[in-house]
């Protein structure tokens, strides 16, 4: 509690002297704000700057991270990072564990977080396994494991074309196939509809855990420890969830002027609508926001089907693509519910889908020809938090009865259609299963 | 709350700077120094590569480790050299000192923590004649204790086990007949046994016998190898410590002279090493024991401290490999190239001392071709079954959605 009350004292004793001398004041201000960051860079000048050997207790030992091996040629490429707390120089290249000759370009000693390239000549076979092993000047050995043998992408005209078609199959026909369902969700009542934008709920729902489970895992297998992949992955998911949360109430409120945004959100907040103003908070900001956050979901999952290939840890199957496709038709039923009471011009509900699906192949070209995996956490963190956010919205849209019309009736006062419904429930936990069911197919 | 709106734009603004930092730091590749003029090396196959970095090679690169293999291969310390007055024995004096702080390239571009005896690994190769007296004034200068352990006959004060000598100068005065005739390690037997030998104090003693061998070039081989990462597994092995040497530095011999190799395994952690000559055989005497043999062999297998004296002579010129046929070890640098020449002066120019080693040039210019056309993969190997399955099964799948 006494941390809380000391900014209050402070604000009140920068009111005061503002009174006084509003330059001084605010100078005062600044430099109380500053000092601390000051001490700090003193402290790190101190205790790190050349000559402080003070607090040099423990050996620190070096490390580099094989960010990626490429099968190019009669070469193996290996991509290496100093991941470690000091410099190093590379001394041995070897592939399975046998010594080659290779080079290292730019040269071989590397600066921490600096990284080259080594250069193996090896007559490598298609589809084998291989263990690229890199030895630092300390004698310390790094390996990391292929499991698949491919022949790297480079982007030539027919792999740009390959991704399209890929994404294409992946990303845009089953969410536009997935908006079909619209007129059919259109002639349900209104329990019915509640339903919907529940079931669109739950498949938000298991995508955002879907995104960061993948996340996850490229954190866990691409990145070396010092990158922090979980905490990346976490400030990500934030950031993005409360950047275009608030972006999102900003939009809200833009038409009212000034402060009358905020008040119309606190009013949306309470359930007592802000009369029938056609803002957009409506059904088409809700369908647009979910189709971003699906597309930033897509670019995320474009991204890992691309290295995929790329890193030649998977064999692309037509049966792959399929249940790919499979997968996200259910979410073209998540951008098509909230528009059921609408009436939607064709080339917008076109553009929501290609919105929610194209970025899937930007995604496999950048995964295919320029994979990072810290690119990747981001990106997939950056789908989750946006998915998130689309499903607060969601959530109080149905709260509101399902539409901003009928805000005024409050949350779930009319009979079961809000939040405490059983529609709501059930949609939440169809549109979870429906997700499970269709993951299994990938 | 005027300020509400450019707050928005603010905050709007850090969390977009915020991500299109983290992945442009991801994306982009830190690298700090300008390029360099091209340079070129050759494969183990022998393709020309051609490079900007630098070369990361331990067969051609000119090593300039502080080890230097080629001293160490002809040179036999007979100690300092006296009789005793009473009995006529001849006594050979020695000082030995060991070390454990050295850090040594061990292999070109790799430092190592070695503990040396004299400041090498392996330690001076220790040579007497049956019979003499050898006094080694031993002195620890290290931070942990070490002894003295030599293989042969001796009282059991004199076995460097029981008598652990202090670092920080501790002494010891090892004295002993030389016996029996044949080739022996030393090395020092503190506990953890292991840690001491790998890292680096042992060496070899040979006992000549009185009437001596016959005259021969003599050479002195310890197959060891070093444990760089601490994993149990040794990441190099080598003929004399220095991975791949003797075949960017052959050794020269001559035609129809003959070459005797003392060769003692010391590697630790893998349970066999052995020793394959090239064309050629050699007469083997295990332990160096016995004067006669019936070990006719281009193949000796050896577990640890195994050794014996190889005896052959060459009737051809030309370069002749000699390696682990245990390949792993021979590909992690133990391997090596004996250099045959005619007898006499002058010959220097047909060799040349060059560094490339005994592949033929048409191996050679097969890989280059390879390496020239860069999607040219199917072509250069199309020799191996796998290779016609493996990118038809992989293709297959990918053209799929094309098709489809
Ligand atoms: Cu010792």
């Amino acid at each position: 509690m006494t941390d809380g009350r000391r900014p209050m004292a402070h604000e009140r004793g920068r009111g005061l002297s503002g009174r006084g001398s509003s330059g001084a004041g605010r100078f005062r201000v600044v430099a109380s704000g500053a000092a601390p960051l000051a001490l700090v860079a003193i402290l790190v000048i101190y205790v790190s700057g050349p000559g402080s050997t003070m607090l040099e207790v423990g050996v620190p030992l070096p490390e580099v991270t094989i960010e990626r091996v490429d099968f190019v040629g009669s070469e193996i490429l290996a991509t290496v990072r100093n991941t470690g707390p000091i410099p190093v120089s590379i001394a041995v290249a070897d592939v399975n564990d046998r010594i080659h000759p290779a080079a290292v370009e730019p040269d071989a000693h590397l600066e921490r977080y600096e990284t080259a390239v080594v250069r193996i000549p090896f007559d490598w076979n298609v589809a084998e396994p291989y263990t690229i092993g890199i030895t630092t000047d300390d004698g310390t050995r790094f390996e990391r494991e292929v499991e698949s043998a491919a022949p790297a992408l480079s982007p030539s005209g027919e792999l740009v074309a390959f991704f399209a078609v890929i994404g294409t199959y992946v990303g845009v026909i089953p969410v536009l196939i997935g908006l079909l369902w619209l007129p059919f969700i259109r002639r349900m009542g209104r329990q019915v509809y509640v339903f919907f934008l529940a079931v669109t709920v739950g498949l938000l729902f298991f995508l955002a855990l879907d995104s960061v489970e993948e996340a996850v895992d490229v954190s866990q297998e691409n990145l070396a420890g010092s990158f922090n992949g979980l905490m990346l992955l976490a400030t990500s998911v934030v950031v993005s969830f409360l950047g275009l949360f608030y972006a999102g109430e900003r939009l809200s409120g833009s038409r009212g002027p000034g402060d009358g945004g905020r008040a119309g959100e606190g009013d949306g907040r309470t359930g007592s609508g802000n009369g029938a103003s056609p803002r957009l908070a409506g059904p088409m900001a809700i369908a647009l926001m979910i189709s971003i956050g699906i597309g930033l979901h897509n670019f995320g999952e474009g991204l890992a089907i691309g290295a995929a290939v790329g890193l030649g840890s998977v064999a692309f199957s037509s049966f792959l693509i399929v249940g790919f496709a499979i997968h996200n038709v259910t979410e073209g039923v998540a951008i098509a519910a909230p528009l059921s009471r609408e009436r939607v011009a064709v080339w917008k509900l076109a553009g929501l889908g290609v919105l929610a699906g194209a970025p899937a192949i930007f995604g496999g070209w950048v995964g295919g020809f320029a994979y990072s995996p810290i690119a990747s956490v981001v990106f997939l963190g950056v789908g989750a938090g946006a998915i998130f956010q689309v499903m607060v919205v969601l959530v109080r849209w149905i709260g509101r009865g399902g539409s901003p019309a009928n805000g005024s009736n409050g949350r779930g006062a009319s009979g079961g259609s809000g939040l405490s419904g059983a529609p709501f429930a059930a949609g939440i936990v169809v549109g979870m299963l429906i997700m499970y069911v269709t993951s299994i197919l990938v | 709350m005027a300020t509400g709106r450019p707050r928005a734009v603010v905050l709007a603004l850090a969390a977009a700077s915020a991500i299109a930092v983290l992945s442009a730091s991801a994306i982009s590749d830190v690298y700090t120094e300008a390029q360099r003029p091209p340079q070129t090396f050759l494969t183990h196959t022998g393709a020309v590569i051609t490079t900007t970095g630098e070369v990361l090679d331990p067969v051609y690169q000119v090593s300039e480790v502080e080890f230097d293999p080629d001293e160490y291969l002809r040179n036999f310390e007979y100690g300092s050299i006296s009789e005793d007055s009473k009995t006529g024995q001849t006594v050979r004096e020695y000082v030995i000192v060991a070390e454990d702080d050295r850090v040594q390239e061990v292999a070109p571009g790799v430092f190592y923590n070695v503990w040396t005896f004299n400041g090498t690994v392996p330690g001076p190769t220790i040579r007497a004649t049956e019979g003499d007296l050898v006094r080694i004034t031993f002195v620890n200068n290290g931070t942990k204790p070490h002894t003295m352990h030599f293989h042969g006959i001796h009282p059991a004060i004199m076995d460097g086990v029981f008598e652990p000598v202090g670092g920080g100068g501790g002494q010891f005065t090892y004295e002993f007949e030389a016996g029996p005739v044949g080739v022996h390690p030393y090395h020092c037997h503190i506990m953890p046994l292991e840690e001491h030998i790998i890292h680096g104090l042992y060496g070899v003693f040979i006992v000549d016998p009185k009437e001596g061998r016959a005259p021969a070039d003599e050479m002195v081989m310890v197959l060891n190898g070093f444990d760089t990462d601490f994993d149990a597994e040794n990441n190099f092995y080598a003929a004399n410590t220095v991975p791949f040497y003797y075949q960017h530095h052959p050794i020269q011999i001559e035609r129809d002279r003959l070459i005797r190799v003392y060769v003692v395994n010391m590697v630790e952690f893998d349970p066999i090493n052995n020793f394959h000559l090239h064309g050629n055989l050699f007469y083997y005497y295990p332990t160096g024991t016995d004067r006669s043999t019936s070990f006719y062999t281009d193949m000796i297998t050896m577990s640890q401290t195994e050794r014996g004296i190889m005896e052959f002579t060459y009737e051809h010129t030309g370069k002749f490999l000699f390696h682990a046929h245990k390949v792993e070890f021979s590909e992690k640098g133990w391997v090596g190239v004996f250099l045959v020449k005619d007898p006499g002066p002058g010959d220097d120019g047909d060799y040349g001392g060059d560094s490339s080693v005994d592949n033929g040039d048409d191996n050679g210019d097969d890989n280059g071709d390879g390496y020239a056309a860069t999607g040219g993969y199917s072509g250069a190997a199309g020799g191996s079954t796998r290779d016609v399955t493996g990118p038809a099964a992989a293709y297959d799948g990918r053209e799929a959605p094309d098709g489809a």
